[in-house]
């Protein structure tokens, strides 16, 4: 999977969360997710889970502490696919 | 005890926080403030007798009992315990705490009186509220805050389970708007922490007072709280952080039983 693919994958599970859609827009790899796109800290968790469902990996608990950015998100998803 | 599928026993997992994480700095600033809570023990607990008893005129069916249970059950069965309960008003903790035991015998078992993790925006915002929050064993989290902050909390309360110490957390993550369980704001690091502390049996209680109809902040004068207690031992077969969140549902599921209970009797 190239990195647009995951680039676009992660975008389209951040939607079903974010409170600011003009901030998904301009999304990018430094946009933080709690404080740009304002998805509730509650919600960050089913955010990584659907992240494991939609790539089919499994995340730890500490892994999950280090997901800030879109571009946390996708160097950890990479990492995992492999 | 939850008839859960159990593969993977909580605590096999040790995975997503542990006191071997933690640096002995952390390691000696709870013992410096274990001791400190210690030492100021018999003018803080007895200021959270008075104010519970005298100046709020709270009361509790069943007192007696609650007090011989909690007591009787922490001596049968030593080793980590974790407090989960439900979550109505922002005192929760100080009238649970009172309602399991009473003042001085959490003097003479220090250990005993649980660690909070209350909200640091509410709690801990001027020099004075954190010289207050740190002497009842608050270890203040800011909810939604960095990552690494909450992972150090974590991790101290791991190191306090596995010391003996009780720990207290709300699963629900906030007071519920709804005056009964709320899990739309779940906090996971409740499924984590037990996950992380191998044998952490989980002590659910369910704390609710005659006239807590709407959510609130402060319970109403004089108001008689019924307090009841179950015992889980959760475990999952699931992984990482679905790992957490499974464990965390079990948590909230008994808490859901034990509200229905309490409706049921009161019908």
């Amino acid at each position: 999977m190239s990195k647009e693919q995951i680039f676009e994958k992660v975008v389209a599970v951040l939607k079903r969360y974010t409170k600011n859609e003009d901030a998904l827009n301009g999304v990018s790899v430094s946009t933080n997710i709690l404080e740009d796109l304002k998805v509730n800290s509650a919600r960050l968790v089913d955010v990584i889970l659907d992240f494991e469902d939609v790539f089919n990996i499994e995340i730890a608990d500490e892994d999950a502490d280090g997901v800030n950015t879109v571009g946390d998100a996708l160097q950890l998803i990479e990492a995992r696919i492999g | 005890m939850i008839a859960a599928p159990a593969v993977e026993a909580a605590g096999a997992n040790s995975s997503g926080g542990g006191s071997n994480r933690l640096s002995t700095r952390s390691r000696l600033a709870l013992a410096v403030q274990s001791l400190l809570v210690r030492l100021a023990g018999p003018i803080t607990l007895t200021g959270i007798g008075l104010a519970m008893r005298h100046l709020y005129g709270f009361t509790f069916y069943d007192l007696r009992e609650i007090r011989r249970r909690f007591k009787a059950e922490l001596k049968a069965n030593p080793g980590p315990v974790l407090i989960a309960a439900n979550h109505l008003t922002f005192v929760d903790s100080p009238i649970l705490t009172w309602g399991l035991a009473p003042t001085w015998w959490y003097a003479l078992h220090s250990a005993k009186m649980p660690w909070n993790t209350p909200e640091r925006r509410n709690f801990a915002s001027s020099f004075l509220a954190r010289v207050v929050v740190y002497l009842f064993k608050c270890l203040p989290i800011t909810r939604g805050g960095d990552r690494k902050a909450v992972t150090l909390v974590l991790d101290k309360l791991a190191h306090l389970l596995k010391k003996g110490h009780l720990v207290l957390m709300f699963p629900e993550g906030r007071r519920s708007r709804t005056t009964c369980i709320d899990r739309t704001h779940a906090a996971h690091g409740v499924g984590r922490l037990v996950k992380a502390v191998p044998g952490t049996r989980v002590l659910c209680v369910y704390l609710r007072g005659d006239h807590q109809h709407e959510y609130s902040l402060l319970p109403v004068k004089g108001e008689t709280f019924h307090l009841s207690t179950s015992w889980l031992e959760p475990a999952t077969e699931k992984k990482g952080l679905r790992g957490s969140v499974d464990i965390t549902d079990q948590i909230l599921t008994r808490l859901e039983a034990m509200e229905a209970a309490y409706f049921d009797d009161r019908e």
